[in-house]
């Protein structure tokens, strides 16, 4: 539940206050008298409410004296109407039946005292809660105030009432006394002495919460001494979520005094631990004498239901820590999100009165079509990760909100998801796309003029390209990485009966970039292939720049291809199984989040990262120049098929065969410290298998000895089931001896050779070490290798557990560089790197 | 077809029973955890969610759960690591966002030091006894202070780092300067002469600039600001113990200008002012510089680059505190918090400080550098036990990097400890992600155009700070 500020909304107070009876003593069936005090509760408190600010004209409605019938259909219009907050108000006379449940009925102007289970002229209290939580209700927090004999009977009740929590857990409760316990009917001059303390406290000016109100009733109430029967001090309740420091209504806002000091987040009941509670019930006990501690006492007593009493500590305190937004997003849409969330954790909508942030956001991103598999299929191992599979490492933290690239995404996992027998991550996504971003053909200038800017199909404008310069070269990030590259690749494909001939139009030089940025910022480094290089990318990068190269890129013009879709961002609300322990707090914050986000803060933080409207004439936001190069009004294609996209990955991913890849294990006995656990040398590799589909061949070769052999087979070259190559991994040992690396790299390059010589499948060597032996790595036999390596077309990624291994000059830097293959060291985020390495070369596990 | 989720709902049965049992062995007076095992139940687990570390630590953390689950035997808990990304952000995203709303479970957290006081106030996890601490008496007392927050405490400390300073004894030498071992410490005064001295003569091959650090804007940038006005300050903490803003902007001035005289032309690499940990390392190894300050871990990877040339030795004026402590979640149930505890209890325990030590982590516990290189040595970790000279080819477990440096002087007694014990902590404050992020913001202006003056600066950031922590 969240700190909740009606203002503007739909608002309803129903105060029902029964002055009058028909029949009272002497009558034997009669209550016990008239309540004129009530009168002056209705006036009062209507008078604190128009004043409050909350209520707008109209929207207070008071009842005198009511009928039950009268009161029913008042209160189920109230509960229709209602979209803020509705206040339900009720003073008069009241009884419990049944002394084993205590069920509180409220006495309405007919009512009669008779023996029996009916009790005419009455509504049982259990009967409003069913009215409150009505399916129709729409109201977001309900407020009900009970004025009357054994009001605080009705907290139990409350526990005990059977409805979906989301409309239960709306209804807070403030009681005028607390359970099993009568009020007298106070003065007939004045309204009775809750209602008379609480618009006391209500018209305090300023903002008036709950939570404030609240004890400052208390305290009142205890100063005056008001009495309950038997002699009793009265003692108002409340029953309010107390989990959330945030838990809270705003019922007044008067302009007249300061706001009152914010109030101290509640303390958790249940996860409270008993050291600290103590240490708060002292100082508790200290401000507001035994009442507080005894109703702090009851609260760790109640609270294990997860519903307490509210409490009151009432110094203000530092913020709270705030809720953590996990979002995750595809890696072109990283740089905008992570610069919108940033936005929103500073913006005011992210702040409480009090100065305090609700949430903090922090955005990652991973492969989309990882991610799509992931929650399709691997849901389970991402909550509950297994040493074989762990989402939580190999993608990232369990999202909250996922803001994939298209909607289509959505559809996506919902098909994979079908085939399983259980999922545990539900997906909610929003209705609207966040923006839009059509997906272009960015040709540097001089090219660009030969080209029609928009009207054609993307095969027309390759051909056009091709026209316009033989030299120039397409190129495009991966399709397992972004979703533009996906729907780049559709358009590629077309109606082409074989997608290795779509491949073909496409250059790449060992692997393609994960992102479009990465795309982008990598051309410059050599001007003629940035001069010559037409990318498939995402508009929005041609206005918002990509941080690199700002002064020696080549400028570039967007063509827009008219059949393939654009990107349309779209909010997605995670929901994890179990993960409901702050559902409330959480989707609040959730909502805030979007809220914001597809409002004015995030379209301007959007429309400076170059996206456009997501609906009508698709016009970029917050500009009204277009920058060069750029189309003013783009006509979007179709929207996003997933059924097409899974399609156009799988044809991608055949395209590149089956492919083979060769690892090679440093086991000499430097590696001994590094051998054992998930980062040790067998261990890493293990980690990568799951790249590896069952049509891939792959090997493993132990890499030891000098002169002579260079290595031993850990696993034999050829296909595998998972299982045996990680137990053959597992039985591999370090061996007290040192190794030659450049000879077991040119054996390799050797084998591979032989291999790769009749077909184009994707290869790859894998050499991972610990760079004890790189003394055997260095002039001639480093520039055999480096030779060897350069013409192989073997990529060659060269892994270093040694964290500088890759620096600049290293031999496995030079290594990887003449293979075309990446180096990796303990620097970087090794596993997953290397994952998507072999990943790459591999068609994945089924 | 995948098999139905088993492992859960037996886990949670499994759990269900026990608590049912440890009533009535509480009733009873008998019985022992392991032995209410329903049969053929899978082990209970204790899960132990910690960053990936392949920062060349040698599996180390895994092998102690491992020595754990095998004290444990066929019957009893069952200790799992699961790896969270390596990114510290995803790491706390992660951690917070579960525990907060139960979308994992994790009974036991490797928490970065200053994520404690955050998770402490929001109750994610719990105070512990001295079940899950063996001779706390032992623990540096300067590390153990960041397993504490509200007086109590809430984790143990698992693995520490603390800001160190390498530098070239080559250059030195070169150079002509008075010293060129450094390793009893030195003053910011003396590494500017000592500077002065290799920027005089003819510079070394690649060498630019005297000294780099990391400055860009991320937890390094604070990390060396710290360093930086517990320096100039003395006694300066931005924070008291409760989170309580206890700075002023004299403190702040004095802390800005020392910040802003370590970091000018020409002693440090001008670059420095956008590098992380991976570009400092590299310009140091690239010979730009001549001094480096950075974490221990580092040590060996250095020394086998430069070998008899590198020297290290402690930061002048004060370091940072890094590293990890072990904490049980809120979330878990009682028995296992009970089962957690006594597991951080063994990871955290003199032997497996002294396994951490030898993997290169800086241990946490006065004990591990009593006796360096000394027995008895680290049982828990078997790759671990072995001496450096066991292997007939010279090769080892352990990385390579010299205990022992000039003049008998030791490295993990004589330096790294004594750099633990005097160190400082960052501010501690529940709010410390806001904290550091208005310090990285706020010292932007020393690093960028515009160039304002110290006072002008330092008062922005007590405002800033101000207005986000407590008085």
């Amino acid at each position: 539940m969240s700190r909740f500020d009606p203002r503007g909304r739909r608002n309803r107070a129903l105060l029902v206050g029964v002055s009058e009876y028909d029949h009272t003593a002497p009558d034997p069936q009669g209550v016990s008298g008239q309540l004129p005090a009530v009168l002056h509760n209705r006036r009062t408190l209507e008078d604190a409410l128009h004043r409050g600010g909350v209520f707008r004209a109209g929207e207070i409605r008071v009842l005198a004296s009511p009928a039950p019938d009268d009161f029913t259909s008042e209160l189920r219009r109230a509960v229709r109407e209602t979209e803020g907050l509705l206040l339900l108000y009720f003073a008069g006379h009241a009884v419990v039946t049944d002394t084993s449940t205590h069920k509180l009925h409220l006495q309405m102007r007919t009512a009669r005292v008779v023996a029996g289970e009916e009790l005419p002229g009455a509504v049982s209290f259990a009967g409003v809660l069913g009215e409150l939580c009505a399916p129709e209700s729409r109201a977001e927090k309900v407020l009900v105030v009970l004025d009357c004999c054994y009001a605080g009977n009705a907290a139990a009740i409350w526990h005990r009432f059977e409805a979906p929590p989301e409309s239960k857990e709306k209804i807070l409760l403030l009681m005028s006394v607390q359970p099993n316990r009568c009020i007298l009917g106070g003065d007939a001059d004045v309204a009775t002495p809750f209602t008379r303390e609480l618009v006391h406290v209500l018209e305090a000016g300023g903002q008036v919460w709950l939570s404030t109100l609240y004890p400052a009733l208390k305290q009142r109430m205890a100063d005056a001494g008001y009495e309950a029967e038997d002699n009793d001090r009265q003692k108002p309740q409340a029953l309010a979520p107390p989990w959330n420091p945030d838990a809270d209504v705003l019922l007044a806002a008067s302009p007249v005094a300061p706001p009152p000091p914010p109030p101290p987040p509640p303390p958790r009941p249940g996860r409270t631990h008993p050291s600290r509670l103590r240490k708060r019930l002292r100082a508790a006990a200290d401000r507001l004498g035994r009442t507080a501690l005894t109703l702090l006492l009851a609260l760790v007593a109640t609270g294990a239901g997860g519903y307490g009493l509210f409490v009151l500590v009432g110094e203000p305190g530092p913020c709270p820590p705030s809720l953590e937004l996990r979002v995750l997003t595809d890696p072109d849409l990283e740089p905008a999100l992570r610069a919108a969330a940033d936005a929103y954790v500073a913006s005011a909508a992210n702040t409480t009165g009090d100065g305090c942030r609700r949430s903090g956001v922090t955005v990652n991103s991973a492969g989309a079509a990882g991610v799509v598999r992931a929650l399709g299929e691997r849901t389970d191992a991402w909550q509950q990760p297994r040493e074989d599979d762990n989402p939580q490492r190999d993608i990232g933290p369990q999202p909250d909100v996922w803001i994939p690239a298209t909607r289509a995404d959505v559809d996506r996992v919902t098909g994979v998801a079908a085939g399983e027998d259980r999922v545990f991550a539900r997906l909610e996504p929003a209705d609207e796309p966040l923006a839009y971003s059509p997906l272009v053909l960015a040709v540097p200038t001089a090219l660009g003029a030969r080209l029609e800017p928009t009207g054609q199909s993307l095969s027309e404008l390759v051909t056009a390209l091709e026209q316009a310069d033989a030299e120039a070269e397409l190129r495009r990030p991966d399709p397992e990485f972004t979703d533009a590259a996906l729907l780049a690749t559709m358009g590629l494909q077309g109606e082409r009966a074989d997608a290795r001939r779509a491949e073909q139009l496409v250059t790449r030089a060992g692997r393609p970039e994960p992102s479009a940025v990465r795309l982008l910022c990598t051309l410059p480094a050599d001007d003629a292939v940035d001069d010559r290089s037409a990318a498939l990318v995402p508009e929005f990068l041609l206005r918002s720049g990509i941080g690199c190269h700002p002064a020696t890129r080549a400028p570039r013009v967007a063509a827009y291809p008219d059949d393939v879709p654009g990107l349309e961002p779209a909010f997605v609300r995670v929901r994890w199984e179990d993960g409901d322990r702050d559902a409330e707090a959480r989707d609040d914050a959730v909502d805030r989040f979007r809220a914001w986000l597809t409002g004015e803060g995030g379209l301007a933080v959007l429309g400076e990262h170059g996206f456009r409207s997501a609906t009508g004439e698709r016009r970029l936001l917050g500009t009204r120049q277009v920058p060069d190069g750029l189309t003013a009004s783009v006509r979007p294609a179709g929207p996003a098929r997933p059924a097409d996209m899974d399609r156009a990955l799988e044809r991608y991913a055949n395209a590149h065969g089956p492919g083979r890849v060769l690892y090679l294990l440093d086991s000499s006995g430097s590696m001994a410290g590094r051998w054992d656990g998930d980062s040790g040398g067998p261990g890493i590799l293990k980690q990568t298998l799951p790249g590896l589909g069952g049509e891939d061949e792959y090997g493993v070769w132990a890499v030891h000895g000098v002169g002579g052999r260079t290595h031993t087979p850990l696993l034999r070259f050829g296909t595998h089931e998972r299982a045996g190559a990680e137990q053959a991994l597992d039985g591999g040992r370090w061996r007290d001896a040192e190794a030659d690396p450049a000879a077991a790299l040119l054996d390799a390059l050797e084998f591979m050779r032989e291999r790769g010589a009749d077909d184009e499948r994707p290869q790859l060597i894998v050499y991972l070490t610990d760079g004890e032996d790189d003394n055997r790595l260095t002039g001639r036999a480093l520039q055999d290798v480096l030779d060897r390596a350069a013409g192989a077309g073997v990529p060659l990624a060269m892994v270093s557990l040694n964290s500088s291994g890759c620096d600049q000059g290293r031999p496995a830097t030079r290594i990887a560089e003449a293979g075309r293959g990446r180096c990796l060291d303990a620097g970087d985020d090794l596993v997953p790197a290397l994952h998507d390495e072999v990943a790459r070369t591999g068609t994945g596990e089924e | 077809m995948r098999a139905p989720r088993g492992g859960r709902r037996v886990r949670r049965l499994t759990a269900a029973a026990l608590a049912l049992l440890s009533l009535a062995a509480l009733a009873s007076c008998t019985g022992g955890d392991a032995r209410q095992q329903p049969p053929g139940a899978d082990p209970p687990r204790i899960v132990v969610a910690s960053g990936q570390d392949v920062t060349g630590k040698n599996g180390v953390r895994q092998q102690l759960i491992d020595a754990w689950n095998a004290r444990e035997g066929e019957h009893g808990h069952r200790a799992r690591l699961v790896e969270l990304p390596g990114s510290a952000d995803q790491q706390r995203s992660q951690l917070l966002g579960a525990l907060q709303s139960g979308s994992a479970e994790y009974d036991v957290v490797n928490l970065d030091v200053t994520w404690i006081p955050e998770f402490a106030a929001a109750g994610l996890i719990r105070p512990l006894t001295g079940a899950a601490v063996k001779e706390p008496a032992d623990i540096i007392p300067s590390v153990d202070a960041t397993s504490f927050w509200d007086g109590e405490r809430y984790a143990v400390p698992f693995n520490s780092d603390v800001g160190l300073l390498y530098y070239r004894k080559d250059h030195l030498r070169d150079a002509g300067a008075s010293r060129t071992e450094l390793s009893g410490g030195l003053t910011w005064g003396e590494l500017r002469d000592l500077i002065d001295a290799v920027n005089d003569r003819p510079k070394p091959p690649h060498y630019e600039d005297g000294w780099t650090t990391q400055l860009a804007a991320y937890e390094g940038r604070t990390v060396n600001a710290v360093e930086a006005f517990a320096s100039a300050v003395p006694g300066f903490e931005l924070t008291d113990d409760e989170g309580r803003y206890t700075a002023d902007v004299a403190q702040l001035t004095a802390g800005v200008t020392e910040l802003r005289e370590r970091t000018a032309p020409p002693y440090m690499l001008a670059e420095a002012s956008a590098s992380r940990e991976a570009e400092s390392l590299s310009a140091f190894a690239e010979g730009r510089t001549t001094f480096l300050r950075h974490w221990p871990y580092v040590y060996p990877v250095l020394y086998e680059r430069f070998a008899e040339d590198l020297g290290v030795t402690r930061l002048p004026g004060k370091a940072v505190l890094g590293g990890q402590n072990l904490a049980v979640t809120s979330s878990t149930s009682e028995q296992r918090a009970a089962k957690a505890a006594e597991l951080i209890a063994f990871l955290t325990d003199p032997d497996s400080e002294r396994c951490l030590l030898r993997a290169g982590f800086a241990a946490t516990r006065t004990s591990a550098y009593e006796d360096p290189g000394g027995s008895p040595e680290c049982r828990h970790a078997s790759a671990f036990t072995a001496s450096p000279s066991a292997s007939p080819t010279g090769e080892s477990a352990e990385l390579k990097a010299p205990d022992r440096l000039a003049d008998g002087v030791s490295y993990s007694r004589d330096v790294l400890f004594p750099a633990l014990r005097g160190a400082v902590q960052r501010p501690r404050t529940p709010q410390y992600g806001a904290v550091t992020r208005t310090l990285i913001t706020g010292l932007d202006a020393l690093y960028g155009p515009g160039r304002p003056g110290d006072a002008e600066v330092a008062e922005r950031l007590d405002e800033a700070l101000r207005k986000l922590l407590p008085d």
